[in-house]
């Protein structure tokens, strides 16, 4: 950009030039330098706008997860169907499937619709096809909960199944509908009247947030809540095996080691595996962690252990580049009125690289929080539909996944149901990142020192 | 610069010409022999040679063209250069008969001993209480915390800082003007009660009205430490100091009465240093 080359050859006596007129080479070096900002502009706005894109589609996709249609049903809770020996012993009340459970639910649902006085000219059972196969699990779960409601007659609020969430989310309609077996339009004929009864509606769903992955029959009912858990855990593992590990690494590196070709070896090596690929550190995962220790499959423990040895190089690396700024003249200082290296590392030079090693930390726990390549080769990848652990250990060492591999998995099922889920996921997880970064930055305003 | 010049300078200012009529009177014990020290930065011999005796409770000011190595000589009486890996020290270096690079002595122990003041004010970003009680805190001075601020306020007057700070404790440091933070430094560096205060061109980021304070504090000191500056200004050598070194690419030149080094020097490279000929 610069002509600094060109300006050689030396010029004839000049004649007098006003000021207020421009040259040719200082209107070419504007014109040069206006241009450069219009890249950067451009650069910029292009940026902005995949910015804008990104986050109107992923909110106007993602939104809708949130939201689930739920049908009001008062079920009396017979006893002839569901305790038949009348004595509540809660052994045998268990031995009642789901199964057991469904005509209930028929009942109810054609009492239901009598009630309200929509006519069809649907069976009990494809009215009650309406609801998730969620529902008599649902029922049977409450009843095992509550055996003194047995003979009672309890209000619930039901998932419905997905196509009638999808008709009440325009994904579904009349015209899509020819060819699918799951609902045919005398029963979307039924929602609109139960939708205009206000027996059935759409509304926020805690349990998308708190909730299991289900099954590919139940879309409804699946939610990110278990593998939030799953995600934490590990998230826990890595804060608390790679923030010491990292920190007393690049303390001794930068403060103490020698400064020899070793040190140079290892320091080009942490260079390196920063930059090596997410899998590899999966499927070393795979082969020490599980195949030579033998921790359990799936567990957010080895998950852990692999994301705490993908993010030990960003750790190592921002300390080491926030101990390396604190100006040598403080450490000085302390060598001076007789501080011992560790007294001048651990007092002064270490409170000042804080906000960076924690800044540094904040963002390898975040990039690990977003990875699903090495998941995928320590099993935490799939349906993995286990309830939600009771105790740290369990929460450790049962099977789980992960938040993006939740999302990945959904991504991957075919019912437009699950798709809508994984934006929805996608959601939860920028949540997620972005109120980590905002921890980072914060952690950065509040303990940043001037000297 | 002129010698004559600086000559009749000096005789202008009451302080230099006490300081060297007392010079001519007191003659104190030797604290500091250095013995053929040598000090090589890699392959780069930076001390060659140098024997000197550094006497107690005397200012004793090194003075060369930049580069000379009267930093580097300045920071192996508190073995500072051991911080840097690629530094060698040989020959013998004793403060009051006692090896300092004997493998016995813990450089932690004797920098509390001989304390150091930088080129730069370099004050701890905590706070001026925190800065002067930290050295007296590693080194268990105080049993309690009224002793502790007994040692701080002691260390801030002899640093002639106490009356503007005294208010203000509880503020950082790094707050000061430059002149305040150099004194916070020197009362950092004598709150450890050293015997041996280093001072590495304390005056070379102050303005003159900085300096002169600081000046006046280096003559107070002198009643209680044996001090030793390197400095670029002749005429702050001359006005505080009682011996003088020239040091020459790495030689010890000269050493000697600071009135005789600015008056009658022995050596040619002497001469020329200070009437502004090399340097």
């Amino acid at each position: 950009m610069t002509d600094v080359a060109n300006s050689g050859a030396p010029a004839a006596p000049k004649a007098a030039k006003s000021l207020l007129t421009q040259d040719a080479r200082t209107i070419k070096r504007n014109r040069a330098e206006t241009r450069f900002k219009m890249y950067g502009i451009a650069a910029i706005s292009i940026g902005m706008l995949m910015l804008v894109i990104l986050l109107t589609t992923i909110i106007g996709r993602g939104t809708g997860a949130f939201q689930q249609t739920f049908i009001t049903l008062s079920v009396p809770l017979n006893a002839e169907k569901i305790d038949k020996t009348g004595n509540r012993d809660i052994e045998e009340i268990k031995k009642v499937s789901t199964f057991g459970y469904a005509p209930l639910l028929r009942d109810a649902f054609a009492l239901k619709v009598a009630e309200l006085g929509i006519e069809t000219d649907l069976s009990a059972k494809d009215m009650a096809n309406l609801l998730s196969k969620d529902a008599p699990a649902t029922l049977r779960d409450y009843v095992l909960e509550n055996l003194d409601q047995i003979g009672q007659t309890v209000e619930f609020e039901f998932l419905a199944q997905s196509r009638v969430d999808g008709y009440l989310k325009d994904r579904v309609d009349r015209g899509s509908i020819a060819n699918d077996k799951n609902i045919s339009a005398e029963q979307l004929d039924l929602v609109d009247g139960l939708l205009a009864a206000g027996t059935l509606e759409k509304r926020f769903n805690i349990s998308f947030i708190t909730g299991a992955d289900a099954s590919d029959a139940r879309p409804e009912a699946a939610g990110m809540g278990v593998s939030m858990i799953g995600s934490l855990s590990m998230m826990l593992v890595v804060l608390v095996l790679a923030l010491p590990i990292g920190v007393a690494a690049s303390i001794y590196l930068e403060e103490f080691a020698p400064k020899n070709w070793i040190t140079d070896v290892i320091e080009v090596n942490i260079s390196n595996l920063a930059a090596v690929p997410s899998i590899v550190f999966g499927i070393l995962g795979l082969a020490v962690f599980i195949n030579y220790m033998h921790l359990p499959n799936s567990a957010p423990l080895v998950g852990g252990l692999v994301l705490t040895l993908m993010t030990l190089p960003t750790i190592i690396i921002s300390t080491r580049a926030s101990l390396k700024a604190v100006p040598p003249s403080i450490r000085d200082a302390a060598h001076g009125v007789g501080a011992s290296k560790m007294q001048s590392v651990f007092h002064h030079v270490l409170p000042l690289a804080a906000p960076g090693i924690l800044t540094g930390t904040i963002i390898g726990l975040a990039q690990a929080l977003g990875e699903t390549a090495p998941l995928l080769l320590i099993g935490m990848v799939g349906f993995i539909a286990s309830n939600p652990p009771e105790t740290i250990a369990e929460g450790l060492l049962s099977p789980n996944s992960a938040m993006p591999a939740q999302i990945y998995e959904w991504a991957k099922r075919s019912d437009p149901a699950f798709y809508e889920r994984a934006w929805g996921g996608i959601i939860i997880l920028l949540v997620f990142l972005i109120s980590m970064n905002a921890i980072a930055v914060m952690l950065r305003r509040r303990f940043e020192r001037r000297w | 610069m002129l010698s004559t010049h600086l000559h009749g300078e000096r005789q202008n200012t009451a302080m230099k010409d006490r300081n060297i009529s007392e010079n001519d009177v007191i003659t104190q014990p030797v604290k500091i022999a250095a013995r053929k020290v040598q000090v090589y930065y890699g392959d780069n011999h930076a001390i060659k040679d140098v024997n000197v005796e550094i006497d107690d409770k005397t200012v004793t000011a090194f003075i060369g063209p930049s580069g000379c190595g009267k930093s580097t000589f300045l920071r192996c009486i508190n073995r500072m250069n051991d911080t840097i890996d690629i530094c060698r020290v040989t020959g013998d270096i004793e403060i009051d008969g006692e090896d300092i690079y004997d493998r016995k002595v813990d450089p932690v122990q004797l920098r509390a001993k001989v304390g150091m003041v930088f080129q730069k004010p370099n004050p701890f970003p905590k706070s001026i209480y925190d800065n002067v009680a930290y050295g007296p805190r590693i080194h268990g001075l105080a049993r309690n915390k009224a002793e502790l601020d007994d040692i701080v306020e002691r260390a801030l007057k002899r640093g002639a800082i106490w009356n503007e700070v005294k208010d203000r404790l509880n503020e950082p440091g790094t707050g000061l003007s430059g002149g305040q933070q150099q004194r916070l430094c020197i009362a950092r560096a004598v709150a450890t009660e050293p015997e041996v205060l280093l001072m590495d061109e304390p005056c070379s980021a102050l303005d003159p009205i900085a300096t002169a304070q600081v000046e006046e504090l280096i003559d107070e000191l002198r009643q209680n430490y044996s001090v030793v500056i390197v400095t670029h200004s002749m005429q702050q050598a001359a006005r505080v100091s009682q011996k003088t070194a020239f040091f020459h690419l790495g030689h010890l030149v000269e050493f000697g009465d600071t009135d005789k080094i600015f008056t009658a020097p022995e050596d040619p490279r002497t001469e020329s240093y200070i009437t502004g000929r090399i340097g």
